[in-house]
């Protein structure tokens, strides 16, 4: 992930049919994720998001911020998800600014309860509200 | 525990300072017994050292045994709970699924806006009943209606009122069947009708009926009045061995036919 010693990658991986399309960008501090979720190795394709926001989290001291757009996820991607915001938890515990905005189709309400079930045990900022047509 | 020890260290350190008295006393310079007890009293020292020692060091296992076991059973507590949270959004990814994978095959099979059963179902049924009807040699019913001038219903009122027109035959073509019937939206404003197990003069008497629900159904709409909704009908039956495509297209032959002698009617070859 880092090519130089503060210099590095963004991701930027298109969405297919089964895995969500995910476009970090280091200089403003943001992490994209959108669509369905049900990769084949999960540990494989979130690796080098956990990686991504691992190198983030370690390089910079600026807010870190995450915007999904989830929709259907399996178990695996649920788990990886959970350690994703874990980290976040554990940044914002040694008082590091980090947020989530969960964004959701007004018409899939589900993603709402969904999103509030992540939410749960989560004491950052993490804002989830529909998306406007 | 304490305490006795502290009594117990007060009674040996009384016993030396007496014995070191003694010892050192100038009637006891030459006493032979002298040497001896100076060693015993150094060797009690070195043993209370070491049983300190001992104690402390065991205090210490002691405690990081404990230490260990709390943050076992708090790292257990949080995993438990991790898994719980895992399995339940888990269990609701998978409940919205099923949900979605049901809506989904009814809109597989069922015309939105009417709720009959679509094309693809009904082809599903007439390869089922045909199999059956070839099987026990008992034909079924088939019969093709199309709604009289609908082009009009639709230009005249819009197509609000035509796909209100459209429910409308849906549940008068419905409310005539018997329940084992199969009928559903074959195209646009056709509907096909399935009488299983039906000889040509009931069928007709059931298409008859359809046809005299159809003509009375009424739809209100402002300023302007809806000419009176009709369909015409071709009636055939099934030919055990043949394919239902056949029925098919003898039923449609028919239907024009109707239209041809001024719509409104059942034709029956």
């Amino acid at each position: 992930m880092i090519t130089g010693t503060f210099d590095m990658n963004d991701l930027n991986i298109a969405s297919t049919q089964s895995t969500p399309g995910i476009q970090t960008d280091f200089r403003n501090g943001v992490l994209r994720m959108h669509g369905d979720s049900y990769p084949e190795n999960s540990f494989e394709f979130f690796g080098p998001v956990i990686e991504w926001i691992e190198s983030f989290l370690a390089a910079s001291s600026d807010p870190l911020r995450l915007e999904l757009r989830l929709i259907y996820m399996n178990t695996s991607s649920v788990k990886a998800m959970m350690d994703i915001f874990d980290m976040l938890e554990e940044a914002h515990g040694k008082g590091r600014a980090v947020s989530v905005a969960w964004h959701y189709d007004p018409r899939n309400e589900r993603v709402l309860d969904l999103a509030d079930e992540f939410r749960e045990d989560c004491t950052f900022p993490f804002d989830i509200s529909p998306d406007v047509a | 525990m304490a305490l006795t020890k502290s009594s117990a260290c007060l009674e040996e350190a009384e016993l030396q300072a007496l014995i070191m008295r003694l010892v050192d006393a100038p009637e006891h310079a030459d006493n032979p017994m002298r040497e001896p007890l100076l060693r015993l009293v150094k060797h009690c020292e070195g043993q209370r050292e070491r049983l300190e020692r001992l104690v402390r060091i065991s205090d210490g296992y002691h405690s990081i045994s404990r230490d260990q076991r709390l943050s076992l059973a708090e790292q257990y507590d949080k995993q438990l709970r991790r898994l719980e949270k895992l399995a339940r959004i888990s269990d609701r990814y998978q409940n919205s699924l099923r949900e979605l994978s049901e809506a989904l095959k009814d809109s597989a099979s069922h015309d939105p806006l009417t709720g009959l059963d679509n094309r693809r179902a009904l082809t599903e049924r007439l390869r089922e009943e045909s199999e059956r009807a070839t099987r026990k040699h008992q034909a079924y019913a088939l019969s093709i209606l199309d709604v009289d001038r609908f082009k009009l219903i639709n230009d005249r009122f819009g197509h609000d009122i035509g796909d209100k027109a459209l429910c409308a035959i849906s549940d008068a073509i419905r409310g005539s069947l018997r329940e084992y019937d199969a009928c559903g939206r074959w195209g646009g404003e056709e509907f096909l009708i399935l009488l299983p197990e039906t000889a040509s003069e009931y069928a007709s008497q059931v298409i008859e009926r359809v046809r005299a629900a159809i003509a009375q159904i009424r739809i209100d709409v402002q300023e302007s009045a809806l000419p009176p909704i009709t369909a015409s009908f071709g009636l055939t039956l099934y030919r055990p061995g043949e394919s239902f495509s056949d029925t098919i297209s003898r039923a449609d032959t028919l239907l024009r036919v109707a239209k041809a002698q001024g719509r409104n009617r059942v034709i029956v070859d």
